[in-house]
């Protein structure tokens, strides 16, 4: 039963966790240059530098002691998201969509007064959601008003797209969708769902909810297949690029559509979950494999590299 | 990527198996040193009388030998000097010296293990000569004598040749003068004596030997049988009752080769007396003997040189490398959470003292009241540093509470607590409560359950006796785990619990 099992995974090429860390990981994203993805900010000034579009950023918190002066800064923004630099899970972040007498409202429609937000800053700063305990920064950007295309399967929040990218070449990709558990955020983990999408056209295909498949958004309603993913094209050069820029050969790359400015690159990731094999009913190791048997000249510039994806990994050819 | 990690784990493994063979086939250690010890408690008390000039006592000692361990062994010389000299195949302990009128008691004591006689290959011995003062017609009479039978297989030889020597010749019987001669012969000569010329002339290799029955006993004199070499094994043969007997014998050799335990020089011994007792002794006692004793270099190194009251540490700590192997395990290849990497073993080694009800208890209590403190605390908006002193304060203040109320009520459990890791318990509080706040309550407990299971499991390792001890005499084992450890590194296969979780692919 157990190698039956294990027979049938590998048959699918499905990734597992050990794996993942041995062969891709570790082989593929040197340790020194962690710190560009584990750091939301580094990230963000690289990708500033490679032209690559992200949220404006409207401050940067270092020290407990620039908390107060916040309050004035704020009053200027209508809305606004607080993000941990080296938060990882999507822990720490806050999203507030309105700005009222009382303080900031969350996208949840929770009222949140100055002083708790200063609270909020300071547990960042102090690194309770860091990846080590290590201290923090805190930063403020622009809240992204999301593409409508996905609303109808969206429960508040801002749903993103997750592509993985293996030595430049885009191998998956599935949109993360908020639910009413998931309070809003786009992280598999808290109850976001995740919708697979096929490589080559750019459309939903289903979805994993806490490890099972589903085709309807649980709190909507909504099927969450067949949804057709705009800018599908750029959003693969935009991921195939960023990876350039950080030496990690191994990656998930987050975006978020905007509905004026388009893809946004919102966030890298060193050590993507696996979850996205259910969500495309497609095992990620054959891709790899794939990937790895390409002939040299795929790798030459990003659009070969996409057009090579867009060639290669459509769900239909893949079957 | 994965050469190299298998020729470090095959590097480790022959340079840990290399040790062990050594102190097997060297140093002779017991391949399972767990195995239950029974051993005989031997020790010999006498007293001499002098003579004018100095006396010497000679006394055949058991020594370590095929079939036989001696554990360890004391003498007490009185007054006299003692000296341990080999004589061929035997021990011996002189005592010399001048006798006070009074006379003098010496004393032997040695705890022996005797041991089923291992699978070595026993090269057949040669023939010896006949026993000494043995002359040519005796030789050819019993030749004569034994000729009848050598059609017969070594075994029924032997048997007729036990019987002959007590009077039952069988039919046919010899002719009557050969008969007169030999037991004139044996009459002058004795039976043990005529057993060995009948055995020589059969074509027996033969060897009297001399020492005590196994068993319980208290006794003053010794015995002597005859070891014959049928061709196949050892067989042992008392010639005074014409027995026969097949392996294990029932005896405890002290001399061989017709040499008498005793001897005496310008001296008179009396009240010898032997002591055979049957003992079961501790496991640890018995390494810890045999290695102090022993001047091999590895010996010397052994932790059985520690001072015993650190030897309680490394029994232990030798076996924690294990718990985190079984952490490698159960997290690598079944995929179970675990707070942290090394939290299990931790907690495993204070299961120790506390018992594991005990200790699974007051960790499950402990982690829900800081737990529910914690959720309370949030409200505080402390700091991070100062929230985790003061969840860190909570644990002692807790611990404490519990050993006072173990003192009340007599429960011993409860104060060991104290040993408990309290600052792994007080990270457990707050990761448990990180995890229910952002991934739910299931994850929170399935976590701390995977940790207390592991923690249970590592537990059960560190308490298997037999384990400690063969660690403690090989720990070149850890090497092996070392070897273990690096290829559980380079597993890439999937996790027990990965099957489940992409059940769906391999159901559809």
């Amino acid at each position: 039963m157990i190698l039956k099992s294990t027979h049938r995974l590998r048959g699918v090429g499905v990734l597992g966790m050990n794996r993942r860390n041995a062969e891709y990981i570790m082989r593929s994203n040197p340790r020194a240059f962690f710190p560009l993805v584990d750091d939301k900010l580094k990230t963000k000034q690289l990708a500033e530098a490679h032209q690559i579009p992200t949220p404006p950023l409207y401050h940067v918190v270092d020290h407990h002691g620039d908390i107060p002066a916040l309050e004035k800064k704020l009053d200027g923004y209508h809305d606004f998201v607080i993000k941990p630099a080296r938060g990882a899970g999507g822990s720490g972040i806050v999203l507030f969509t309105e700005h009222t007498e009382g303080g900031f409202v969350k996208q949840n429609g929770e009222v949140v007064p100055m002083k708790d937000l200063a609270y909020h800053i300071s547990d960042i700063l102090s690194g309770v959601y860091s990846l080590e305990g290590l201290e923090d920064r805190a930063f403020i950007e622009a809240l992204v008003h999301p593409d409508p295309v996905f609303d109808e399967v969206t429960y508040r929040g801002v749903p993103d797209i997750r592509i993985i990218v293996y030595r430049g070449v885009p191998a998956m990709s599935m949109v993360r969708l908020p639910t009413r558990v998931s309070d809003g955020k786009a992280n598999l983990h808290r109850g976001a769902i995740g919708v697979g999408i096929d490589m080559a056209e750019g459309t939903t295909l289903a979805g994993v909810h806490r490890s099972g498949v589903v085709t309807h958004h649980p709190d909507t309603n909504k099927p969450v297949t067949g949804i057709p993913v705009p800018h599908w094209e750029r959003m693969l050069l935009i991921a195939a690029k960023a990876v350039d820029m950080t030496g990690l050969d191994y990656l998930g790359v987050d975006l978020v559509i905007d509905r004026e400015r388009g893809p946004l690159l919102l966030e890298l990731n060193a050590r993507p979950g696996l979850q996205i094999q259910i969500a495309n009913q497609a095992g990620l190791l054959r891709r790899l494999e794939l990937i790895d048997q390409a002939p040299a000249d795929v790798f030459a510039t990003v659009e070969r590299r996409v057009a090579w994806t867009l060639d290669t990994f459509s769900t239909h050819a893949l079957r | 990527m994965k050469r190299p990690a298998v020729l470090l784990a095959v590097a480790l493994l022959v340079l840990s198996f290399a040790l062990i063979s050594y102190r097997i086939l060297w140093l002779k250690y017991p391949i399972f040193p767990a195995a239950p010890a029974k051993v005989w408690q031997l020790s010999m008390d006498a007293s001499i009388k002098g003579g004018e000039k100095e006396t010497a006592v000679m006394i055949g000692v058991p020594s370590t030998q095929k079939g036989q361990l001696v554990i360890e062994e004391h003498f007490h010389p009185g007054t006299l000097s003692f000296n341990l000299l080999r004589e061929g195949p035997n021990q011996i302990g002189v005592w010399s010296g001048a006798i006070s009128p009074k006379g003098e008691l010496i004393g032997y004591s040695s705890t022996i293990q005797v041991q089923p006689q291992r699978l070595l290959k026993t090269l057949p011995p040669r023939l010896g000569p006949y026993p000494k003062n043995i002359g040519e017609t005796e030789r050819k009479l019993a030749m004569r004598l034994v000729e009848k039978w050598d059609p017969l297989p070594p075994t029924e030889r032997l048997r007729r040749i036990a019987a002959a020597v007590n009077g039952f010749w069988g039919a046919p019987l010899p002719n009557a003068q050969d008969l007169g001669a030999w037991s004139a012969f044996q009459d002058t000569h004795g039976r043990v004596t005529a057993s060995l010329v009948l055995l020589r002339a059969a074509g027996f290799p033969a060897q009297a030997v001399e020492g005590l029955p196994l068993a319980e006993s208290v006794t003053s004199s010794t015995v002597t049988w005859i070891e014959v070499w049928t061709g196949q094994e050892w067989e042992s043969l008392q010639p005074e009752k014409g027995e026969i007997y097949q392996k294990p014998f029932p005896f405890l050799p002290l001399t061989t080769g017709g040499l008498p335990v005793v001897r005496t020089l310008h001296g008179e011994l009396s009240e010898v007396r032997w002591t055979l007792n049957r003992e079961i002794i501790n496991q640890w006692r018995m390494r810890f003997d045999r290695i102090m004793r022993s001047n091999r270099w590895l010996d010397r190194w052994s932790l059985f040189r520690l001072p015993e009251e650190f030897q309680k540490t490394f029994r232990i700590l030798i076996l924690v490398p294990i718990g985190a192997l079984m952490i490698c395990l159960l997290r690598n290849i079944v995929g179970l959470p675990t707070f942290g990497v090394f939290l299990p073993v931790l907690l495993a080694l204070a299961f120790r003292n506390t018992g594991l009800t005990y200790g699974l208890g007051i960790f499950w209590g402990v982690v829900l009241i800081g737990y529910v403190v914690r959720r309370w605390i949030e409200k505080l908006r402390l700091l991070l540093v100062p929230r985790l002193s003061v969840i860190l304060t909570l644990v002692i203040l807790c611990i404490t509470v519990l050993a006072l109320l173990g003192n009340k009520f007599g429960l011993r459990e409860f104060m060991a607590v104290g040993l408990l890791p309290f600052v792994i318990l007080t990270m457990t509080i707050e990761r448990f409560f990180v995890i229910i706040e952002e991934v739910g309550p299931r994850e929170g407990f399935w976590t701390a359950a995977g940790s207390a299971g592991v923690a249970v499991v590592t537990y059960g390792i560190l308490e298997i006796e037999p384990l400690q001890l063969t660690f403690f005499v090989y720990p070149e084992l850890l090497l092996t785990v070392a070897a273990v450890q690096v290829l559980l590194g380079r597993y890439t296969g999937y996790r027990l619990l990965e099957l489940f979780r992409f059940r769906g692919f391999w159901r559809s």
